[in-house]
């Protein structure tokens, strides 16, 4: 007891460290010397089960920046962005004003549904929206040619042109009530009198909406941005259960070039690097949205 | 006293931690050796419930005639198997017999690790010769350097056997009065009539991808030689992808694709989508492997038949086909011998009537006194299989012929049948991969 209460409020007490020892020793062993063990293997040639382990140094991130297949992925992954990320928000947004403004019946009730697609699993997700998208018997298609839209009722998946945003917009549907919800509860901590001085000032829902709701959601926006991203950029499963990467390259994904090189082809050096690249990107975007972040938080105080 | 209470609560908890760690002790770890059992860890993929009862089957009656032996299953998923099973075989406790893919990137890459045991000898004990000829038994051999496919030490035996033709709905023929076709061009009248009567001639989706590749080259069998395919998929004698025959394949595929022959919207349709439906009654035809008998012979009112696809002009008409993913046997197991034993019993005629019984087709021939019902589905499919074996026409599967086979034929297929590439473009693109493969296997 008698050297605990000899310290100054606010000194550092070592014993606290005794208390993250467990954590921080699972964190160790399975979140950080696994990605030390995947950068440490970028560098090798590597089957990834035999003793042939052939040091190659930059060799295989050479060829990975040479690799149109990587570009052409890369460039998938970031129109899932746009559907992951950015549409998602939007709709975020648009749906927590309306829930939030006023009472509505049923609000629970609608809270719940429409964040429901985000707790499905996302293997799931893909095996039911395969089925929707079903040419022949889909119910998407069967609803189309009800309404005598009968050429609208393409194969969604297999086109060349509409397979990319028709998995977007899975994901769109799977990430818009995590948005929607994390919007709501920032709204609560917006004050009720910023509305009502800006209709006594003449200001429409439209410009109350962009003049007071968004800039009061900055954090919220930042967290869907940081999380949502992340999802877009290493997206596999969804495209595994649906399109495997096709028709042609055409919905082909980081995330699924890394589980090819890495189980089909047997390059698991190959597939550390691209994972190392991917891990990169997504730590300098998320570190870019934190920063202006913070940035426009300073601004306003 | 309290510091040293959270010390010594700390240790403990570290230690419950490492000890959930801990590898529990089981029973099965390490036979006991003083009543002289032995277990012989086995893995396989036979996990669809028919043939799994033919393997519980066959594992029960092995145990039967050698006491003291227990047999360890255990079943996995093609795919799951393939992910795990390299790294189980590096391991001293790892399965002493497992399903191993033929082709480069699994046989072919196990055996340059040195971790399968070569059969040669077993084959010469047990006279495999007479139950395999030597072109089934190349399907499961490699060179010592895991460099070459096709030649040197035998690695694995196949229970079963596969041959990709047309199956086609007997009702819908019997019902317009259409008959088997004998000729390619006769095939491709039927195709025509079968679309007049608004009819879904071919049963097809691509949406997997794999699948394409057997419509290709089912047609690319039909118009190449058996030297060729050999040379191709065996990777020897440095042929070419980018032929005439390979062009014509590709450009007949693109022919039927636009007369409409295939499903409505087949690009989005997956693979066993594409089946149910063509089991429920849409469309006259499939073209696929004979593995698909067993589902077509159960829960449906309708009733169907094979063939292989009628030869083109002149030419020997091969088929793709070939035996099923063998056994191997892991190099560092000690009960190699039992795991010889094993095989040998997985390849008898006891196994090969259990296969038939099941409606799968079994890679050695059936006993004579075989009870097997063959004037159903199953029947046409062994008649179409001792076809192509006694006119030495069984070809390949061609995405065993380089590492990246599989995904360039998949992506080009998809385009070509998406219409946004030709048949010339599909030869020179997939040209480049084995080109690229030929070369490098040269320096």
């Amino acid at each position: 007891m008698a050297n605990v209460t000899n310290k100054y409020p606010g000194e550092s007490r070592w014993k606290g460290w005794w208390y993250l020892l467990p954590t921080l020793l699972v964190y160790l062993l399975f979140t950080f010397l696994p990605i030390l063990e995947t950068i440490r293997t970028s560098f090798y040639q590597w089957d990834g089960f035999s003793q042939n382990k052939v040091w190659i140094g930059l060799s295989n991130y050479a060829e990975l920046f040479s690799d149109p297949k990587f570009h052409n992925a890369l460039r998938n992954n970031l129109v899932f962005v746009i559907f992951y990320s950015i549409i998602p928000i939007l709709i975020g947004l648009f749906l927590a004003s309306l829930l939030s403004r006023r009472p509505i019946p049923g609000f629970a009730f609608f809270r719940t549904a429409l964040f429901l697609p985000q707790v499905i699993s996302m293997v799931v997700v893909g095996v039911i929206w395969r089925w929707m998208f079903n040419p022949t018997f889909g119910p998407i298609n069967s609803v189309l040619r009800l309404v005598g839209l009968k050429q609208l009722a393409i194969s969604w998946l297999g086109d060349f042109t509409w397979a990319l945003p028709s998995v977007g917009s899975i994901g769109t549907w799977v990430q818009y009530g995590f948005c929607m919800v994390l919007f709501l509860a920032g709204m609560q901590h917006i004050q009720d009198e910023s509305y009502e001085a800006a209709s006594l000032d003449g200001a429409g829902a439209f410009k109350q909406f962009i003049h007071i709701t968004v800039p009061g959601l900055r954090a919220e926006i930042a967290v869907a941005l940081v999380t949502t991203i992340i999802a877009a950029l290493r997206v596999f499963d969804l495209v595994y259960t649906t399109t495997r990467g096709g028709p042609g390259e055409s919905t082909m994904v980081t995330g699924f070039l890394i589980y090819r090189a890495a189980f089909t082809t047997n390059r698991i050096g190959y597939a550390a690097a691209i994972a190392t690249v991917l891990t990169l990107v997504i730590l300098i975007i998320s570190m870019l949205i934190r920063h202006f972040q913070q940035r426009g938080n300073e601004e306003n105080t | 006293m309290k510091k040293r209470s959270i010390f010594m609560s700390v240790i403990l908890a570290l230690m419950i931690l490492l000890s959930a760690c801990a590898k529990p002790a089981s029973p099965t770890d390490q036979p006991p050796a003083d009543n002289g059992e032995q277990v012989l860890l086995v893995w396989d993929q036979f996990y669809r419930d028919e043939e799994s009862k033919v393997i519980e089957t066959l594992n029960a009656e092995f145990e039967t005639a050698h006491p003291g032996v227990k047999i360890q299953r255990e079943v996995k998923v093609l795919e799951d198997l393939k992910a795990t099973v390299k790294l189980a075989l590096t391991k001293a406790d790892g399965p002493d017999v497992a399903q191993v893919n033929q082709g480069r990137n699994d046989m072919g890459a196990l055996v340059e690790a040195g971790l399968l045991l070569p059969l040669n000898s077993y084959l010469d004990k047990y006279s495999w010769g007479t139950v395999f000829s030597t072109s089934v038994a190349s399907r499961n051999s490699f060179t010592e350097d895991g460099k070459t496919f096709g030649s040197g030490n035998l690695y694995g035996v196949s229970p079963t056997a596969e041959v990709v033709g047309v199956f086609y709905n007997k009702d819908i023929f019997k019902k317009n009065n259409w008959d088997v076709p004998t000729t390619f061009e006769d095939f491709e009248t039927l195709l025509a009539d079968i679309k007049a009567a608004e009819i879904t001639p071919i049963s097809f989706g691509s949406l997997d991808g794999w699948n394409a590749i057997h419509e290709y080259s089912a047609i690319q069998h039909l118009l190449v030689s058996l030297d060729y395919i050999n040379n191709l998929t065996y990777g020897v004698n440095n042929v070419s992808f980018d032929t005439p025959e390979n062009r014509q394949a590709a450009q007949i595929l693109q022919d039927w694709t636009n007369a409409g022959y295939f499903s409505e919207g087949f690009p989005g349709i997956g693979y066993d989508d594409s089946n149910n439906l063509f089991k429920a009654g849409n469309g006259a035809m499939t073209i696929t492997g004979s593995w698909l008998a067993p589902e077509l012979m159960v829960d449906t009112d309708q009733e169907f038949g094979f063939f292989l696809l009628p030869p083109y002009e002149g030419k020997t008409g091969l088929a793709i086909g070939g035996v099923g993913i063998p056994f191997a046997i892991r190099k560092t197991s000690e009960k190699q011998d039992l795991a010889a034993e094993y095989l040998n019993w997985m390849i008898s005629p006891r196994a090969a009537e259990l296969w038939a019984e099941a409606g799968m087709l079994p890679a050695m021939a059936l006993p004579e006194d075989s009870k097997v019902d063959t004037k159903n589905l199953f029947g046409d499919i062994l008649n179409a299989w001792n076809t192509i074996n006694q006119g030495n026409a069984v070809g390949h599967y061609i995405d065993w012929a380089t590492p990246t086979f599989y995904d360039t034929l998949v992506a080009e297929l998809q385009k070509l049948l998406g219409g946004i590439s030709t048949p010339a473009n599909l030869a020179e693109a997939v040209e480049v991969d084995y080109g690229a493969y030929l070369q490098s296997k040269s320096e």
